[in-house]
């Protein structure tokens, strides 16, 4: 039955308010910037790969989800470390690259020279104009914290008062613990901008029930016994995970059941972690598929996407898993258009204006596949770090929606 | 000249049967031993990677599932100029500059899409010259929410 106004910006009625948020949260800009502060800067957030800055001073660029530049650089000691990448001088990007090799880290602008340490090994003409005022000892790199974990991946936090990264992580890895005891490298990178809310490229990795875009995962999966009885379980800080069942990948018309497995692993098994506030691990019958949100405002986000096999992998193993990977998750995969498409359409009837209203988390099923739990325990976690509900933003009786005011 | 002419066509051709969606058309332009794919490399984590790799009947297989999987079904034009042709024996290696175009279904509006070269591999053993392989070197790699039909 449609709606009129009234009903449409009444809250779904039969709900509790834990089962819906105001979809402002994914279009409000003052939201937006509040979620930089008070959910990405103190999170641990994945940067890049152990594999991906193997060798003594191999550095990586990361654009921080707050906007922050940074450098991910492994010293002589081999040690990684993270540094803000903006020269202590005039402001300057040091490093240009995206990747690469540097000894030193010199700022083109006045070759003020860095090493991997952070330290400033050189002014050029330092004492001339600065005599004995300013030396490179007053010079460091704005150190970040940085640290290896759950499965070789490089976290950085920019909140030098924050917890571990294990602390951040808890339990929610153990699922996966079995399967990363060997070591990893990435063999696929692309990065997808698309004109949504972060939030919502989350939602979509913390739900299954949108299985129903996929036509592989419905006849490899949704179609298939086990399917149903896949759970999600949450943990502290928002995270969350989802068991496994056996993918039949040879029910798509020129598939078939994958030749390559992962240690541990059954066959056809599909495990995932949701990772606050926008990462996700999807290990996959042969691949690790690893997405890193970053927001770039309240209707646009970058989205990193990693495959991942063994460091031990033959020619013919890695050819086989990223034949598995771009099946589904490639650029021109068959999963990968849709989840974009999906979340570009939600972009397009929920940017700001366009009188979007609610978002319903309301399924229930016994936390099975098509619960709607994790993004419940998402928004549970949105809520309790904005300190407001994300059904009701701007406090009850707050302000109202813009076409209200009109 | 003339056997330059046929390669040129049939590598236009393959663009033209591509922009029409008109997939039998371009499988009709490929030898059985067909292979696609599409490369490029990634400066962030400094490796060549393949984004797509089949041969005949895994790209056929490809096309044939399209209309059960969710698309954006916005028009992609591809515009190529075929840069060099080199003859040897019974096959010649032809590379291409393509652009590849988005038009918008609402509206219109048309942005580029993406840049790659062709590297096709064309059979020339008496009648029409076919494609034996065809490499698409990418060299844009953000393709926004992508697309599932390659270039």
């Amino acid at each position: 039955m449609p709606k009129t106004a009234a009903q449409w910006n009444a809250p779904p009625p039969k709900f509790p308010a834990t089962h819906y948020v105001d979809s402002r949260i994914y279009t409000d800009p003052a939201i937006f910037q509040e979620e930089l502060e008070k959910l990405f800067r103190p999170s641990w957030i994945i940067a890049c790969h152990e594999s991906e800055i193997v060798n003594a001073f191999d550095y990586r660029l990361f654009t921080h989800p707050t906007g922050v530049p940074l450098i991910i650089v492994r010293g002589e000691d081999m040690k990684v470390r993270s540094f803000y990448n903006i020269c202590p001088h005039r402001g300057n990007t040091i490093l240009y690259d995206p990747a690469g090799n540097a000894k030193r880290m010199t700022c083109i602008f006045h070759a003020w020279s860095f090493d991997t340490r952070g330290n400033c090994i050189d002014i050029s003409r330092a004492e001339q104009g600065y005599q004995e005022r300013f030396r490179k000892e007053d010079a460091g790199l704005r150190e970040v914290k940085a640290e290896v974990g759950f499965g070789g991946f490089i976290w950085v936090n920019l909140d030098d008062a924050s917890g571990t990264l294990t602390e951040y992580v808890g339990p929610a890895m153990d699922i996966l613990a079995p399967f990363m005891q060997e070591p990893m490298e990435v063999f696929h990178f692309n990065r997808a901008i698309v004109d949504t809310n972060y939030k919502l490229w989350h939602d979509t990795n913390s739900e299954f029930y949108h299985d129903f875009v996929h036509y592989f995962n419905r006849v490899t999966g949704m179609m298939q016994p086990g399917y149903f009885d896949r759970k999600y379980t949450a943990f502290p800080n928002g995270h969350a995970t989802v068991g496994s069942m056996s993918i039949q990948y040879d029910k798509y018309e020129g598939s078939k059941q994958r030749a390559v497995g992962w240690p541990g692993l059954a066959p056809g098994g599909w495990y995932m972690v949701d990772l606050f506030p926008g990462m996700t691990y999807n290990l996959r019958t042969s691949v690790l598929r690893i997405d890193t949100a970053i927001p770039l405002g309240p209707n646009k986000v970058a989205i990193e996407f990693r495959g991942l096999g063994l460091k031990s992998d033959t020619a013919e193993q890695r050819a086989q898993r990223v034949f598995d990977h771009n099946t589904i998750w490639g650029p021109f995969g068959r999963n990968l258009h849709e989840d974009l498409l999906a979340v570009h359409g939600q972009g397009r009837a929920m940017h700001e204006g366009t009188d979007s209203r609610w978002v319903i988390h309301g399924r229930e099923e016994n936390s099975t596949i098509h619960d709607e739990v994790g993004m419940r325990h998402f928004y549970a976690e949105w809520s309790r770090r904005m300190q407001r509900p994300s059904y009701e933003p701007f406090g009850e009786g707050g302000r109202e929606p813009a076409r209200s005011a009109a | 000249m003339e056997q330059r002419w046929q390669i040129e066509e049939l590598v236009y051709r393959s663009c033209l049967a591509l922009d029409e969606r008109d997939f039998k058309g371009f499988l009709e332009l490929c030898d059985a031993s067909f292979r696609y794919k599409v490369t490029v490399y990634s400066p962030e984590i400094r490796k060549e990677l393949v984004w797509l790799d089949h041969d005949k009947a895994g790209i056929e297989s490809l096309f044939t599932n399209l209309p059960r999987h969710n698309s954006d079904h916005a028009p992609l034009t591809r515009h190529a100029t075929v840069y060099t042709v080199k003859v040897e024996g019974s096959q010649a290696e032809v590379v291409s500059a393509l652009q590849v175009f988005r038009t918008a279904l609402d509206g219109g509006a048309t942005e580029l899409f993406a840049v790659a070269r062709l590297i096709d591999t064309v059979k020339l053993d008496g009648g029409a010259p076919r494609l034996a392989s065809r490499v698409v070197r990418m060299g844009t790699r953000q393709l926004g929410f992508g697309s599932h039909i390659p270039f």
